[in-house]
């Protein structure tokens, strides 16, 4: 079966900076695949093991996606083939357009069975972008996705919900976004960071895509700002352990909270 | 704004109540009316009524379909009335339901919305993004801004069973696929409220095993505390149940007093806790972010931390 795997690449949210003025930045901030999509990586790879075929792995985004640290990474994880759409008309991308984008390089990239994606990227977390690209296929989609299982051209999931699990089925193709719990997603092997320098790596720019509308965002951001911080007392206490906890026991009491 | 009218969605009855009190009290700054989209009984209708609602969008009950079943019949509706917001209950269901109305209607989803506000006569929602490390205000560029919320955001009105309304019957709309539900697990049900808990006590990953859990469980009996965590050993680890994991992602506490112990404190995970009273830290890193954002912190081992403190509780008593 082919698989394809949606991944975001993103800023290291430990990497953001809050100035000053309580603007943000992320200047200095080193790119990696979005924490919660190597479970989805390993999803899609865990099941081409189990079924044979192959997964594509495609992302959509700004120029920080032609990075070839990030291309390797990516592919190191197991993908066989991948595929980008590259254009600053993306880099600050909402999940309209993002879903927008990826539903056009979808058709495009052909035949598959299966669509991958993980449980909320971690810059935006929005939860969104699998069930708004399922809906725009014109696919079976559904999120929380705890455990999957392919068989006859059926699918059967395990969705996680806060109260119950229900397990469902639909037939192929179908659209899934998978919880962080699904799998620990595998480390590359040596073998693996070789094998990826010679992966083909298709690249598009929005422009040779298809969009089933235009390229417009859905949101309009008004303003972005570091949360108020709240004024710490910043007590370290530095000693043995029986007199370090006398002392907090001492703080403590005094601030009534015993 | 050309419809002034809020419209809510959740298929939990409570998280309902408060869109619907949060509705009402948006509704007086565009000058519009509230109607709640209800899938079930004649009866939860008529709740929707007593719950603030001015007008129910009844869709009948699921019977054997999936509340998912219903966004066809729901895009329908939005289509033809065009209200200015659709708010929906932010549960894993919820996210999925705006999602795919969200993509029926062309347009998208503000999900998580922390605060909700009219500014001149445009609504605008914030929420949290960067895992907690940035707020941002936006609105949408569309005439019906779909956006979901969690517990906790509005207080909702008590129900008031003499308030009247229009109950309209929507016939259902077919969706063109489906999933089939082959089995339902129920989970047991949370008896965790952190969100209201005096004291919290989080253990993090510097907690090395499951049963290492027991001495946080003592430590937190002796404070009369809830046990909070973050989310790895809720999710991954599977130590606790994921109604206890405190940040962006899981419950936002503002108890008396935050003890937390071998936690790093990164954002997704602090971004909960700023409204504690007294935040405490015990981390055998020096350099921990969260002491930065404590009032107290223990610089040492957990393993001789937590033991002594135990004991020295135990002696207070
Ligand atoms: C989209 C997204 C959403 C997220 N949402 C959340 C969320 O809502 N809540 C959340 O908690 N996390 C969330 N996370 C995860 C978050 O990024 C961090 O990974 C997590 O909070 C770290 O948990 P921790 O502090 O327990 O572990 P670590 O960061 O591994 O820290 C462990 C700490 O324990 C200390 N330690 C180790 N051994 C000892 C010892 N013997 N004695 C004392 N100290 C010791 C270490 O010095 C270290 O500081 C999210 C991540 C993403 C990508
Ligand atoms: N720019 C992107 N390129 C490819 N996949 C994406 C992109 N943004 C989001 N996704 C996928 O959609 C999921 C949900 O993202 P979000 O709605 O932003 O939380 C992520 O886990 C990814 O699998």
């Amino acid at each position: 079966m082919n698989i394809i795997v949606c991944y975001k690449f993103v800023p290291d949210p430990e990497d953001i900076i809050a100035k000053p003025d309580g603007s943000i930045s992320f200047e200095q901030a080193e790119w990696v695949i979005s924490e919660y999509d190597l479970m989805a990586i390993e999803t899609a790879v865990q099941l081409v093991e189990a079924h044979g075929g192959k997964v594509m792995a495609l992302s959509v985004g700004g120029s920080q996606l032609s990075n070839s640290k990030g291309k390797k990474d990516v592919l190191s994880r197991g993908p066989d083939e991948l595929y980008l759409v590259i254009d600053d008309a993306l880099s600050e991308s909402d999940t309209h357009l993002t879903a927008q984008t990826l539903a056009a390089a979808i058709r495009k990239m052909g035949e598959f069975d299966l669509v991958i994606c993980g449980e909320g990227s971690a810059d935006l977390y929005f939860q969104q972008v699998g069930l708004q690209l399922g809906e725009l296929l014109g696919l079976p989609t559904i999120n929380a996705v705890s455990k999957v299982e392919v068989a006859d051209g059926k699918l059967i999931v395990d969705r996680s919900l806060e109260d119950e699990v229900e397990v469902l089925e639909t037939v192929l193709p179908a659209v899934i976004s998978v919880t962080t719990d699904i799998n620990q997603p595998r480390l590359p092997t040596m073998k693996e960071i070789l094998k990826a320098g010679k992966k083909p790596i298709t690249e598009w720019k929005l422009s040779d895509l298809e969009l089933a509308g235009k390229a417009e965002k859905r949101i309009e951001v008004l303003n972005v700002r570091s949360p108020k911080q709240v004024d710490r007392k910043r007590i370290k206490i530095t000693a043995k352990p029986d007199e370090a906890v006398q002392t907090l026991i001492g703080y403590l009491s005094k601030e009534g909270v015993l | 704004m050309a419809v002034k009218d809020l419209w809510v969605f959740s298929e939990k009855t409570s998280l309902q109540a408060e869109l619907l009190a949060g509705a009402r009290t948006l509704a007086e700054a565009t000058g519009g009316g509230v109607a709640a989209i209800v899938v079930g009984d004649e009866t939860s209708a008529k709740a929707a009524l007593a719950q603030g609602a001015d007008k129910v969008f009844w869709l009948g009950e699921k019977a054997d379909k999936l509340v998912e079943d219903f966004v066809p019949t729901i895009a329908g509706l939005v289509q033809s009335h065009k209200p200015c917001a659709l708010l929906i209950g932010a549960s894993k269901r919820g996210k999925a339901v705006a999602g795919r109305l969200g993509a029926a209607l062309d347009t998208t989803v503000i999900t998580d919305v922390k605060k909700f506000f009219v500014e001149g006569d445009v609504i605008q929602a914030s929420h949290l993004i960067f895992g907690g490390g940035a707020v941002r205000v936006e609105k949408s560029a569309t005439e019906t801004m779909i956006a979901t919320f969690g517990l906790g955001i509005f207080e909702p009105l008590a129900a008031d069973p003499s308030r009247q309304g229009e109950i309209i019957q929507v016939p259902f709309i077919e969706p063109k696929t489906r999933w089939t539900l082959r089995e339902r697990k129920p989970k047991p049900p949370s008896t965790v409220n952190l969100a209201a808990a005096k004291k919290v006590v989080c253990p993090g990953r510097g907690l090395q095993k499951k049963e290492d859990l027991d001495m946080i469980f003592e430590l937190a009996g002796l404070l009369e505390a809830e046990v909070g965590a973050t989310r790895p050993l809720c999710e991954g680890l599977d130590w606790l149940p994921r109604e206890r994991y405190i940040g962006v992602s899981g419950a936002f506490i503002k108890p008396d007093l935050y003890l937390g112990i071998g936690v790093s404190g990164q954002a997704q995970h602090t971004v909960g806790i700023t409204e504690s009273r007294v935040v405490v830290a015990i981390n055998k890193d020096e350099e921990a972010p969260l002491f930065a954002q404590a009032d107290y912190g223990i610089v040492g081992d957990l393993y001789a931390i937590v033991p002594e403190l135990i004991k020295a509780l135990k002696a207070r008593k």
